[in-house]
């Protein structure tokens, strides 16, 4: 992939998001409604008419958090068959049991049982699918489902594969579910790029936020899809559970996280997860504004500038280094050490590498590039002396 | 070597995680160790429950024999609450329950249970009787080297029996009902004749601070905590309705479910607890 500079890009990308919203022609490509000043934009060739904001409910389980949620104006609620071991999709089934079933919307997400890397194995089956999507169906005490994902799909090859396509179709056509799509949050540019080419799919829930190492091509991506009618919904749109740093002492402006997304008019709806009146206070306010002000993009621009500990795994890194050193790997290890206070897990690591000594000695300059902006050299070259303390000293 | 003596003084000791062989298995290590970065890459969006849960990190192994497969995930959370936390936020009291570490079930494949900080799970999609006594075996020896309290957590005994419902205590550890000062809990459901109400029971860290967030509360409802002459509080919180709430020491009592007229059952209750 390209490599991009995020604080670069994330200039264009407010300016020009600005410049969008104030398009009229651009407004009119994505259908947005004003009911009642919540702003509603239409979820691709689904003809669903969705608020911005929507409702992750995925580690919510306060029933009386999304009855509040559905009483400001929120319509759309996400969840999955795996979430909380299914008690997630129970309390919406509870919830929701009592209300016309027309004045609100359920997406939930069913696992492929495909392998890590996302690849079609002998548990990849639609008879377990279905048996899943079965008993999600019945937790939620529902007929049918308004969104049925497939729940992370990372390969396109499982976009193909036709046992669990027809099985999805199949549902489609019976009623059980009226859209069907897949959720996807590795790999996203090349699996949203091969879902515009297919014509299969209604709708793609995917991660997108400002901070993404790959945002231009996944932008790009998700306007492909939309150009092809396919609705795009977004999540893990705080890019990191609404803290900038680990321990959770700095809050990030989520406003402005979420507004960013819905910069891009071809995102029709987000999904922030909830767990609190107050985050659905803020969040309701952005049901009805959507545009940026100046502190908000002063606020991105902070943000981006903070690397972090954690390494992507971009592997751009990967080819400069002279020596080829596993420079997402020593990135871990740094990441125990000072991250975690966990100094015996990156020295485990250290020795699983084979690090002995400063293996950045050897050079006088460094033209090792991070696209998170991680002084590599001094990273490597901290963290390696870890190796030489003797075991027994850390634990 | 700065680093070294800085990290010292904070490092926790953690078990190192060693998977069992299990006869006639092949045990496959392809998964990395998740952290709380990566956790996402692993179990999707359920990551959040488990991160709000003082999640630390996650091992995987699968044993497989032919095509059977049996999956082990061993998450490693930050004390024995946390990991009671997120093992009760998966439990669903019409499993079968087992004594397996603190408590543990089987449901359709999956074997769950909690012992220490750890939260364990095995799944299989097998449906052989062979591979399913396998999968027991497997978490009995799994439960037998994580080390670690093998007791529920202390807190529960305070919840009084009568009409509790079984297996379904939970721990939230953010903004319980839905209010981010109250910051953690434990709640329990009862049924009593056809009455439906929770009680929620925080233990604060001090007398002092059970005080603020009792305050905090009583004062979205406009009331001071000098108002009541018992130090029993009902009020109607705009979002969850009719509260019940008390408190003595570092201890707070809070119900909710049942209507203003019911406070014969709720100072039962609430009495039980603080007595």
């Amino acid at each position: 992939m390209k490599r991009i500079n995020r604080r670069g890009f994330l200039r264009t990308g407010i300016t020009g998001a600005g410049a969008i919203a104030l398009s009229p022609s651009v407004l009119s490509a994505v259908s947005p409604v004003q009911e009642k000043n919540v702003i509603y934009r239409t979820l691709g060739k689904t003809g669903l008419k969705v608020p911005v904001v929507s409702f992750g409910v995925m580690r919510s389980d306060n029933s009386s958090l999304c009855k509040a949620a559905y009483d400001k104006g929120i319509k759309l609620f996400d969840t999955a068959n795996g979430y909380q071991g299914g008690n997630n999709e129970t309390m919406l089934g509870n919830l929701f049991k009592d209300h016309q079933r027309d004045s609100f919307l359920l997406a939930t997400k069913v696992p492929p049982n495909t392998s890590r890397e996302g690849k079609i194995t002998d548990q990849t089956t639609p008879e377990r699918f279905l048996e899943l999507f079965k008993t999600s169906l019945s937790r939620l005490q529902m007929d049918y489902v308004d969104i049925l994902y497939i729940h992370d799909v990372s390969n396109p090859e499982l976009l193909e594969y036709k046992p669990i396509v027809n099985a999805l179709e199949k549902l489609k056509k019976d009623g059980k579910t009226r859209f069907i799509g897949f959720s996807t949050h590795r790999n996203e540019p090349v699996v949203i790029n091969a879902a515009a080419d297919s014509g299969d799919w209604d709708v793609i829930l995917t991660s997108y936020n400002y901070k993404q190492a790959y945002v231009t091509e996944l932008t790009a991506a998700i306007k492909k899809a939309a150009d092809a009618g396919i609705g795009i919904v977004a999540m893990k749109t705080l890019a990191g559970g609404g803290f900038l740093d680990r321990e959770r002492t700095k809050p990030m402006n989520t406003t402005a996280a979420l507004k960013w997304v819905l910069s891009n008019p071809a995102v029709c709806t987000t999904i922030p997860g909830m767990t609190s009146f107050d985050q659905l206070e803020l969040n309701s306010k952005i049901l009805e504004d959507i545009t940026l002000n100046e502190q908000e993009k002063t606020d991105l621009l902070a943000d981006i500038s903070e690397p972090g500990l954690f390494c992507s795994g971009c592997k751009q890194c990967s080819q400069a280094c002279p020596y080829n050193l596993p420079i997402p790997d020593l990135m871990r290890a740094y990441m125990y050490a000072y991250g975690y206070s966990q100094p015996s897990l990156a020295l485990g690591l250290l020795k699983d590498l084979g690090i002995s000594g400063n293996p950045c000695s050897n050079c006088d300059v460094c033209n090792v590039q991070c696209s998170r902006n991680f002084q590599i050299r001094e990273k490597i070259t901290d963290i390696s002396r870890l190796a030489d303390i003797p075991a027994d000293f850390l634990s | 070597m700065g680093l070294s003596f800085a990290l010292l003084s904070c490092f926790t000791y953690a078990q190192e995680v060693t998977f069992p062989e299990l006869e006639g298995f092949k045990k496959i290590t392809k998964y990395p160790v998740y952290v709380p970065e990566n956790l996402w890459d692993f179990i999707d969006g359920a990551a959040d429950t488990y991160l709000a849960l003082g999640f630390v990190d996650l091992h995987v192994v699968e044993y497989k024999k032919g095509k059977e497969i049996i999956k082990l995930e061993i998450y490693h959370h930050s004390n024995h609450t946390m990991a009671f936390g997120i093992y009760a936020s998966e439990r669903s009291p019409s499993y079968r329950f087992m004594n397996l570490g603190s408590q543990g079930y089987i449901a359709d494949g999956a074997i769950n249970f909690f012992k220490g900080n750890y939260y364990v799970k095995l799944r299989t999609y097998s449906k052989k009787p062979k591979i399913l006594h396998s999968e027991e075996s497997l978490a009995q020896m799994v439960a037998g080297t994580l080390e670690g309290e093998a007791d529920m957590p202390s807190m529960l005994s305070q919840f009084p029996d009568e009409g509790r419902k079984k297996n379904e205590e939970t721990y939230i550890n953010e903004s319980v009902l839905g209010q981010e000062f109250l910051k953690s809990a434990f709640k329990s459901d009862y049924q009593v004749d056809n009455d439906n109400f929770s009680i929620f029971l925080i233990k604060s860290e001090s007398p002092k601070e059970a005080l603020k967030t009792a305050t905090t509360y009583l004062a979205t409802a406009g009331i001071e905590a000098g108002q009541s002459d018992n130090g029993k509080f009902v009020f109607t919180d705009g979002y969850n309705g009719t509260i019940f709430l008390s408190w003595k020491e570092n201890t707070i009592v809070i119900i909710s479910g049942l209507a203003k007229d019911q406070a014969g059952i709720a100072d039962k209750y609430t009495s039980a607890i603080l007595q």
